[in-house]
């Protein structure tokens, strides 16, 4: 009996060992890149702070002074890097706003069609969508940059061809189009392009989880395709549609490569200047870590609320 | 009853529907007729037709101009295909040496095979810690390590740029690899996973005397073939594309991995589209072979983690 006992605390013991010597690295190691320059970059905004000057614990204090706030007041000054964050900001929301109902819009009829076809048509379509959404968005930039090519490109060939006269797409920042202006609207035209495959598989897939039986009842019933997607299709995928809303809202909040590489720094009078861009450029090009790790701090407060809203949205999901 | 009838007669019909694929039972229930459904069916595959070309036309206009000649690229107005199709462009990239193609291609694949490698090992052990032991702040840990998903890059990444400038790894490619080892959503995926792999099997490892790190390696790593390759794929493409990490860390042309390389050859040789096309065909084709090697993991991988 006491063998037992002994024998099970000491298989008890070995355990314990196990977890603890194989998680505590494995926990420290990511604690160490993840925590603790989330603290740091939330300090860096009380200091006036680059890499190159000599300051106390973490850098900080020292040759990086404490400003307290004034960072942050400095995102509502009248200060270039005020009036830049501001900019900034309003092309993040553009770009957001405007890259969701394009992307929907295109994406589930898209995905409707595809899982109308036969098995195999729908592979190769599925296949083809998918393209542009495992290359690398920098190629995509630069291979989108000779399409949009004033002289050279194949946008104002093809619009030529159709006897439409062409543009200089990437650098006209007058031209407006619902307001949003053309180079801005190009940008948006290249990610939606990119990201469609994405949200495509996952709708694809969503459609292929709602049980068959509903869309037959509604067969028999007499219902046509049209009423059979609004009533039955878009109620059922409610849960896929939400995952999706926000998961195009936080890649697109977060958007640098395209508007980096294709535009160059912020684009013809900053029309494309984003939030990352604007904290990459802050950052790195002016050493200004203090003041980018605040406009930092704006892009995270967007990406949590974006997070909480959906968390909001899904408690209240109802299943089938 | 009348009901009860109707609902075993609409069970019937549907379970006939079901067991046939084609139109027949369709026609006969939905009002348009032979041709109105065959129009519509043509009109389906004439949408998707469309939005495939849509999709290809950029690929095929990168293909067509990486063919073309020095002399042909600047031609007005620009050709659609190539008159005389070249590989002079390729040519020009390979043989340049300012341009050390197989460095770059290297410096790619040590840090993406580095990294894979790395989330693969610690996701899946720090997974199988979680799901099958149980120790005092588990929850907690486990809570911590999901609430740091929500933790972007772009705000971190200024710190992890001074954390690594103090490594003195800036310019290095083991700046590149080391803040990645460690993925907070491969841990989850990997614990979702390995909860499912049934208790049982440990403890018959245990009883027939095997070592905690021996249940890891010769039990539990055999059955995760399927999420290791998800997970692998996935941070294979991820690193692979990366791009705002590597333009921070590194500096020297030497040590750039391939996106980097791409807009440094792009700026470089701008006006000449002839070579930019060509540099972003050799950069894309590794990753296209990844794909349509592995597409249907990919499509399963997104489709089930709705991994981005």
């Amino acid at each position: 009996m006491t063998t037992v006992t002994r024998r099970r605390t000491k298989l008890l013991r070995s355990q314990h060992i196990f977890a603890g010597t194989s998680l505590t690295p494995i926990m420290v190691y990511m604690m160490f890149f993840t925590l603790l320059p989330m603290v740091w970059a939330v300090l860096i905004t009380l200091f006036r702070y680059s890499p190159t000057r000599q300051g106390g614990l973490l850098g900080l204090g020292g040759g990086n002074p404490f400003v307290a706030l004034r960072n942050y007041v400095d995102l509502f000054s009248g200060s270039p890097n005020g009036q830049l964050f501001r900019i900034s900001v309003k092309n993040t929301l553009i770009f957001a706003l405007l890259v969701l109902p394009l992307n929907l819009v295109v994406t589930l009829p898209l995905a409707v069609l595809i899982e109308s076809v036969r098995q195999r048509f729908k592979v190769i379509f599925r296949t083809i969508y998918f393209l542009p959404t495992v290359t690398s968005l920098v190629a995509v930039a630069i291979i989108w940059g000779t399409v949009y090519n004033p002289t050279f490109g194949l946008l104002n060939l093809a619009l030529k061809a159709l006897g439409l006269p062409g543009k200089p797409w990437l650098s006209d920042a007058t031209t407006r189009i619902l307001g949003v202006p053309l180079p801005m609207l190009c940008v948006i035209v290249t990610y939606v392009w990119q990201d469609m495959g994405y949200n495509l598989v996952i709708f694809i897939a969503g459609l292929q989880g709602i049980p068959e039986v509903f869309h037959e009842a509604a067969l028999v019933d007499g219902a046509n395709a049209w009423q059979r997607f609004w009533r039955i299709t878009l109620p059922l995928l409610r849960s896929t549609l939400t995952f999706v809303i926000v998961m195009t809202m936080l890649s697109s909040w977060q958007q640098f490569v395209l508007v980096d590489v294709m535009m160059g720094h912020g684009g013809p009078s900053n029309t494309t200047r984003t939030l990352v861009l604007h904290v990459y450029e802050t950052a790195f090009r002016y050493q200004e870590m203090g003041l980018a790790a605040t406009v930092a701090m704006a892009l995270f407060l967007i990406i949590i609320v974006t997070t909480l809203v959906q968390m909001r949205l899904l408690r209240k999901e109802w299943e089938y | 009853m009348a009901t009860a009838d109707t609902m075993t007669k609409n069970r019937v019909s549907a379970a006939s529907l079901r067991e046939k694929p084609g139109f027949s039972k369709r026609r006969r229930v939905s009002t348009p007729g032979t041709i109105g459904l065959w129009i519509g069916r043509m009109l389906v595959y004439g949408l998707l037709i469309a939005g495939c070309l849509v999709t290809l036309a950029p690929f095929l206009w990168m293909l067509s101009n990486s063919f073309k000649s020095s002399t042909e690229i600047v031609r007005l107005p620009p050709t659609l295909i190539p008159e005389n199709p070249t590989l002079q462009s390729y040519r020009t990239i390979f043989t340049d040496p300012h341009v050390p193609l197989a460095r770059f291609y290297l410096n790619s694949i040590i840090v993406t095979a580095s990294v894979t490698g790395l989330i693969l090992f610690t996701s899946s052990l720090a997974g199988f810690v979680f799901a099958k032991y149980q120790f005092f702040g588990k929850n907690l840990l486990f809570t911590l390590t999901l609430a740091t998903m929500m933790i972007p890059f772009q705000v971190v990444m200024i710190p992890l740029y001074l954390i690594i400038n103090r490594l003195h790894l800036v310019d290095n490619l083991t700046g590149l690899i080391v803040p990645a080892g460690v993925s907070a959503f491969g841990i989850f995926l990997m614990r979702q996973f390995i909860e499912s792999i049934p208790g049982e099997l440990i403890d018959a490892a245990r009883i027939d005397g095997a070592s905690e790190i021996g249940i890891y390696g010769r039990v539990v790593l055999p059955q995760m073939g399927p999420a290791l390759a998800t997970l692998g794929i996935f941070q294979f493409m991820g690193t692979w594309n990366d791009y705002l990490w590597p333009l921070i860390v590194i500096t020297t042309t030497e040590r750039r991995t391939l996106p980097v390389m791409l807009t440094w050859y792009n700026s470089q040789h701008g006006s000449r589209y002839d070579l930019t096309m060509a540099a972003s065909v050799l950069v894309i084709l590794p990753i296209l072979i990844v794909y349509f090697l592995f597409q249907r993991w990919i499509v399963r991988g997104i489709a089930l983690t709705g991994f981005k």
